[in-house]
């Protein structure tokens, strides 16, 4: 690609200091960069105008026993051409200081936080060093990831308060929400400032359900750790395990046969449905129209049924295994699948029509919860709360996986970024879903659907993966370790980078409309806490 | 509003559209169901959530959709410990809900019953011995029903939950 060498040139130009090392997966380059100059190279990526750099990826890795280092890598997607570039950096011996970006690159956040949290790394110069998946409680100096700390450690109980951020004035209350919620849903704390009505502040105190997925990754071999990918999101079992999949592929240097390369595009798809269906119901039950959301849950019902007829499990569990999938959909089935989603659609629509044409439920989602533009770029918001913000990305079509290099997607978009925007990009995805199956029967060629892995993977080699779930883009970065075991398994759901965003979204609003909004992000608390 | 109608009308009932009877019953012993039976035809339940992969939840509030209408067995979710009959528990329990269960058993007022949802709250499934799990749900309070799967289907938990009741006196 001329394009991403200029790039590379570029770079190299600006920073001679820099090295390049291979790629770690197409469309990328890797740099490996002097600690001091991080915060000048990440800067200089996210602002020049023909970069844009948003920050996609942050991760550490315990490099020992092989070396005596810890590994810091940053991963940029650039905006204009959808090139990866990764930047990495080593912590040698006893060194366990790095130079924070946040200060500049507003989207790591919450990533620094973490890593100072699994690693006991610190990031000098970063505005909040509170503990973030650790909560109080726990021991001084416990730093889980690291590779000293052992899995199955008994942790003690330490006194300990979270300091949240404080608004002090006349008539400002305090409303602490949670970890238990009315609802059926997840755990999580939201602790919001008011003063009257319109919330002046709302801090999230998440990671309640962190149960230690990525150390208990490093206990399993490549190819058995995949039921632990389906179980890090339940409700994006397809997009986590597909992506954890395709990363093991790349390692194992495995083709996938172009059947189940379709057959995996379909369980997307199925999945996207499902959830979008609820989600629209839910976000309508929430404002009391109760109608829409029976008549969604129904539909969405139908669809769950659907995936447990063709693969035994409602939540396509299984479906999916290193080197294709485990069953094959004939075209008896896929005519089904079709006939069945041809009547979904045109009740869907009815339905979609009966909701826009209520004035006072559009009252409710209409100018609720605008994220803008630009905080959401800010915070590398991206699916389908970016995709109603503004944020043209959808890795479908960027960065193609599976068979969506022949099933071109239309990406939904929206500027407004209210509910109602992200109600939209939903209602769109839900038909284009719809679209897309068709023209995949169509297009499904012949063939064995699955490979076995025939070699071992290299020790130290580690590549990166990316799925366009449901919620956004799934990542996953897959170290190998020694004997087919896992070195490191960093896994990114889409909420943990969009779960800071909604704290700007809610400003402004009033405290019952927070349902309404958190239901409209539907973000993840398992994956977020992971 | 006519098309709302139309609507309705044309869909028709949905309820019970679902396969029935896929795994048999959970037994239930007697003294639970003694128990059970004292919350006769209506029956709160608080769901707490320890650690799940929320496909757990997903399951649960599918059993509020028209097709399963777990309302029409007088189920009903309560929004607050304190209003329920029943706590029904999934995945295992982190170090940092450990607390919180705690807090909501001892706010549900007794009589109450404690269903472990799903093989996660029930023996930790994937998650046992993780420095970040502490235990099954019963290492913390007494569980009274079990309701394995991963995740449980609908109809299941349905089943289950009307088995619970069926020796009412
Ligand atoms: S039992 Fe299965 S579905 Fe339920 S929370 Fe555990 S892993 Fe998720």
């Amino acid at each position: 690609m001329p394009e991403a060498t200029l790039c590379d040139d570029v770079l190299k130009v600006a920073f001679p200091a820099i090295q390049q090392n291979a790629p770690v997966c197409e469309k990328s380059s890797h740099f490996v960069v002097p600690k001091d100059l991080l915060p000048a190279i990440t800067h200089y990526l996210h602002t020049q105008p023909n970069f844009r750099g948003r920050l996609t990826l942050l991760w550490a890795c315990d490099h020992r026993p092989v070396r005596d280092t810890y590994g810091l890598y940053y991963l940029f997607t650039l905006v204009g051409s959808h090139h990866w570039v990764v930047l990495s950096t080593e912590l040698i011996g006893n060194d366990r200081l790095f130079p924070s970006i946040t200060p500049h690159i507003h989207a790591a956040h919450w990533y620094e936080r973490e890593i100072r949290d699994m690693f006991g790394l610190i990031p000098q110069g970063h505005p909040d060093l509170r503990r973030l998946v650790r909560h109080e409680h726990w021991p001084k100096g416990t730093h889980p990831l690291r590779k000293d700390f052992p899995w199955d450690r008994v942790l003690g109980r330490q006194q300990g308060e979270h300091h949240f951020r404080h608004i002090e004035g006349e008539g400002v209350f305090i409303v602490p929400v949670g970890p238990i919620h009315a609802g059926i849903i997840e755990s999580g704390h939201f602790r919001f400032s008011v003063a009257g009505e319109p919330i002046m502040q709302l801090e999230l105190r998440h990671f309640w359900k962190h149960r230690g997925v990525e150390k208990l990754f490093e206990q399993q071999t490549l190819i058995d750790a995949l039921p632990l990918a389906e179980r890090v999101s339940g409700d994006t079992t397809v997009g986590h395990s597909l992506a954890y999949c395709q990363a093991v592929e790349t390692l194992l240097h495995l083709e996938v046969p172009r059947r189940a390369q379709y057959l995996r595009s379909l369980f997307l798809e199925l999945e996207r449905l499902s959830n979008h269906l609820g989600d629209i119901g839910a976000m309508c039950n929430d404002t009391a129209y109760a109608l829409a959301h029976a008549h969604c849950g129904r539909m969405k019902e139908r669809i769950m049924q659907l995936n447990d007829r063709l693969t035994g499990s409602r939540f396509l569990r299984g479906a999916i295994r290193v080197g294709g999938v485990t069953r094959d959909i004939d075209n008896g089935r896929l005519t089904e699948i079709v006939e069945e989603l041809n009547r979904i659609q045109p009740d869907f629509s009815e339905v979609g029509a009966i909701i826009f044409a209520n004035a006072s439920l559009t009252d409710r989602l209409e100018t609720t919860g605008i994220l803008h533009e630009r905080t959401a770029w800010d915070h590398a918001v991206m699916g389908v709360v970016g995709r109603a913000s503004g944020m043209n990305c959808d890795l479908r079509r960027d960065r193609p996986f599976a068979a969506y290099d022949a099933l071109p997607v239309n990406v939904a978009l929206y500027r407004y970024g209210d509910v109602r925007a992200r109600l939209r990009v939903r209602g769109d995805e839900i038909h284009e879903s719809i679209r897309l199956i068709r023209e995949l029967r169509g297009k499904i060629p012949d063939g064995p659907i699955a490979n076995e892995p025939s070699c071992s993977p290299n020790p130290g080699d580690w590549t990166l993966s990316a799925v366009e779930g449901w919620r956004g883009e799934i990542l996953y970065m897959v170290m190998a370790g020694e004997g087919g075991r896992i070195h490191r398994c960093k896994v990114r759901d889409p909420s943990f980078v969009n779960w800071p965003a909604i704290q700007w979204a809610v400003l402004g609003n009033i405290i019952p409309d927070f349902p309404l909004i958190n239901k409209s992000f539907n973000l993840s608390y398992a994956g977020n806490d992971l | 509003m006519f098309r709302i109608i139309k609507k309705s009308l044309t869909i028709g009932v949905v309820t019970g559209q679902y396969q029935k009877g896929g795994t048999p019953a959970v037994p239930v012993v007697p003294e639970v169901k003694k128990k059970a039976g004292l919350f006769k035809r209506s029956f709160a339940i608080r769901e707490v959530d320890t650690g799940s992969c929320n496909a757990c939840e997903m399951e649960m509030n599918a059993l509020m959709n028209p097709v399963y209408d777990a309302e029409q067995f007088g189920i009903h979710i309560a929004a607050s410990p304190r209003h329920a009959d029943a706590l029904i528990v999934t995945g295992p329990v982190t170090v940092n809900m450990e607390r919180a269960l705690k807090d909501a058993h001892k706010q549900t007022p007794d009589p109450k019953l404690v269903i472990a949802l799903g093989d996660c709250a029930i023996h930790c499934g994937m998650f046992k011995g993780c420095y970040a799990v502490t235990g099954p749900v019963e290492r913390h309070i007494p569980v009274d029903v079990r309701i394995p799967g991963c995740p449980p289907r609908p109809a299941d938990i349905l089943e289950a939950l009307s088995e619970l009741r069926k020796g009412r006196p």
